[in-house]
């Protein structure tokens, strides 16, 4: 850390204090620490070089107690290095709690932690899916959603682990051939709604070959031709990335070249499924998948407030 | 006012039917949507509905014609190809991929389907009407289903009254049993074959599912003298009253199908418990309507425009007497939903909508299908204000 900051070791230590028992921290602090995670990630690159081991994680979407369920399985910073590949926030009750501890551990640990972009990790996604009613919620004013939300902006795209594990949140773009194509991304921006930035947080791999347009409206689905390539290409051992649910936290496709981690389990207290973590070890040809159930009991949400819509007022 | 006898403006042998197709590219189209003839069509449809349900229970009696019978068997055949495409047994990422093969059986058979509906004269809307319910199941490659979906199903009835298929009458049939078979559909293939919410809010919304059997059900419910809002959550008031209420099926839904405290998974529901009145709760879903789901380019961005929603600019409206208090909030504005307000910007134009005053958009709905009818109490009394408007007038908090 650097001690020219006012973040000192002390102050984000009681940081870290607060966020494990789900507090979150003052707006001051907040924006303190939104700053000084600025200035770590413009340093970073579009393709983050990543060493091993490391542990590799899907979506979390605000589930904060499945992710101390998470560093359970997988242990805490900096007894473990992690990289996660984005969607810290909406949908679930504890976006900033979240991303506020994953951003501590950035500022205090940063070479233990990476950190990319989802598709959520931005303005218009998080108007929609919750992160911005929660901001509000929590802290009255719309200040704390924009620091955010412009510190997401800095966010790698990408990441290279060991030298062979391309690391994304979505997947492939056919505007893409080679990871030097994203380096000379300009990465500071809204995610757009169309274009290589784009692709690469919003699409799926498909079981047809080629390309085709999303269903879901942004990016592209992939076919196992099309992996095949970028993986030979670029002297890849697979593509992991996360980005869609998966029923056993883990699924591979296109032949094993594509791995799908995901890390938010019961998603939306309906779906059931498992969650998991890629674990990496020393040589990048060695690693393990962990499966992860949600966290039982109400660990500490006995009491949650009735609160109303703004429509009903 | 008096009802004037119907006449419709839709005229078979000048119309060129069209299939339905996508046509909001991007949020900054969402303008374009909230000021056209479809977005007047569908909110005044839903209203009108909402409207002709007040206060009515499923057993109670109203009309339910043959052609409503129709509509409910085409509901009826697909439930049936559930038992006949049962879940398949194979490496799969999470929904089953059996729903696509009912999907495809729907696509092929739908149009003889929807024919069955129609006189030999609409036949050329099959094709119309048959993409909009054939986008009502879900979605074919993610296996998911949403609010979309719910409101391509609102579409397909909607374009099936535009073209004088169902009547006025059939309104509170096409809620209390059209709708409510759809929904009992709907949850057999989110079930069946596990599907995926489709853009879901979380936490941050009513349901991951649907929004309407909310909306209308707090209409049923409007002046019930026993079932209050603070009720719906207790598990003996929705097993006991469910057969009989659109909400109170949906809680009971949620319930089976989530893990934990209501409070907790259905946060938002659970806040709307605290709310004195099934009229303020009513009105505030309307407005939560069309600000979370119509009011949104991600949902919107999947809706299909064809000859009879169409993003035409909505025409100026006529206002009769139908409504009084409603003129001052009758002029075309923006409408500024809590989020928008500190980021006026383009990007941000998806939230903002046109207000709507209920009896004044069930007017338009009506006027657009060349009838011009009194809202009237349930008496049948014409009467000088709709008991919603109020609430409804009022623009989105800020």
């Amino acid at each position: 850390m650097s001690s020219s900051s006012p973040a000192s070791v002390k102050c984000v230590d009681q940081w870290l204090e607060k966020l494990y028992k789900c507090e979150i921290l003052p707006e001051e602090n907040v924006k303190t620490m939104c700053k000084k995670a600025k200035e770590i990630f413009s340093s970073e690159s579009n393709v983050q070089t990543v060493s091993t081991p490391v542990t590799i994680c899907g979506d979390i979407h605000g589930q904060f107690y499945d992710l101390m369920e998470l560093f359970k399985m997988g242990g805490r910073v900096p007894d473990t290095n992690y990289l996660f590949m984005g969607d810290y926030v909406d949908r679930g009750y504890h976006s900033v709690e979240t991303i506020s501890l994953l951003l501590a551990l950035k500022i205090r640990y940063p070479h233990r932690i990476t950190i990319l972009r989802g598709n959520h990790e931005c303005r218009t996604s998080t108007q929609v899916y919750g992160f911005y009613d929660e901001c509000m919620l929590k802290y009255g004013n719309s200040e704390i959603w924009r620091h955010f939300t412009d510190l997401f902006d800095y966010l790698p795209l990408t990441a290279l682990v060991g030298g062979s594990i391309f690391c994304l949140h979505g997947g492939l773009s056919p505007s893409i051939d080679s990871l030097d194509h994203i380096r000379i991304l300009d990465r500071i921006q809204e995610v757009p709604h169309e274009g290589a930035i784009c692709d690469l947080l919003w699409s799926d791999p498909q079981e047809r070959t080629g390309w085709r347009s999303s269903a879901r409206g942004a990016g592209f689905e992939f076919g196992m031709d099309v992996s095949e390539t970028f993986v030979h290409t670029n002297c890849l051992s697979m593509v992991s990335r996360a980005h869609q649910m998966v029923m056993d936290g883990y699924n591979w496709c296109h032949a094993g070249h594509v791995l799908t981690v995901f890390s938010a389990p019961n998603y939306c207290y309906r779906c059931g499924n498992q969650a998991a973590i890629l674990e990496v070890g020393e040589e990048s040809d060695t690693f393990r998948l962990t499966q992860f159930e949600h966290a039982s009991g109400l660990q500490g949400r006995e009491n949650i407030p009735k609160s109303l819509p703004d429509y009903f007022l | 006012m008096d009802r004037l006898s119907e006449s419709s403006a839709f005229d078979v042998s000048t119309h060129t039917f069209t299939v339905p197709e996508k046509q909001l590219k991007s949020p900054e189209d969402m303008l374009h949507w909230s000021t056209s003839q479809a977005y007047s069509n569908i909110v005044g449809f839903v209203l009108t509905l909402n409207e002709a349900v007040k206060n009515k229970k499923i057993s109670d009696e109203y009309p339910v014609s043959e052609i409503t019978r129709n509509v409910m068997g085409i509901l009826e055949t697909i439930e049936k190809w559930i038992d006949e495409i049962p879940p398949v047994d194979q490496p799969q990422r999470f929904g089953n991929k059996a729903f696509r093969t009912l999907f495809g059986r729907l696509k092929e058979r739908g149009p003889d389907l929807v024919k069955r509906v129609l006189p030999p004269e609409l036949e050329g809307a099959v094709p119309e009407l048959c993409t909009y319910l054939v986008e009502s199941v879900g979605n074919e490659t993610r296996i998911d289903y949403g609010t979309g979906h719910e409101l391509a199903f609102v579409a397909f009835l909607c374009c099936a009254c535009k073209i004088g298929v169902l009547h006025e009458e059939d309104y509170p049939a096409l809620v209390l049993k059209v709708f409510d078979r759809y929904l009992n559909l709907v949850r057999r293939l989110q079930m069946t074959y596990r599907m995926e919410p489709a853009g879901s809010q979380g936490v941050w919304s009513l349901d991951d599912f649907q929004f309407l059997p909310f909306l209308w059900g707090s209409a049923q419910l409007y002046d019930h003298a026993r079932i209050k809002p603070k009720s719906f959550p207790e598990e003996d008031i929705y097993n006991s009253f469910y057969k009989d209420y659109l909400f109170l099926a949906a809680i009971k839904y949620i319930n089976q199908v989530k893990t934990g405290p209501f409070a907790e998974h259905s946060n938002q529901l659970w806040g709307i418990s605290g709310v004195a009145s099934w009229h303020k709760v009513n009105s505030g879903l309307v407005k939560m309507y069309k600000a979370e789901v119509l009011g949104k380019f991600p949902v919107m961005q999947h809706f299909l425009f064809g000859s009879l929603l169409t993003l035409q600019p909505s025409p100026p409206r006529i206002f009769t007497s139908v409504s009084t208090e409603s003129s001052e909030s009758q002029t075309p504005m923006q409408c500024l939903t809590p989020k928008a307000t500190p980021f006026a910007t383009p990007s941000n134009s998806h939230n903002m909508l046109p207000s709507h005053n209920a009896a004044a958009a069930a007017s338009l709905f009506q006027t657009h299908l060349g009838r011009q009818v009194a809202t009237s109490k349930s008496d049948g009394t014409p009467s000088a204000e709709d008991s919603t408007s109020p609430d409804i007038s009022s623009q989105g908090s800020i």
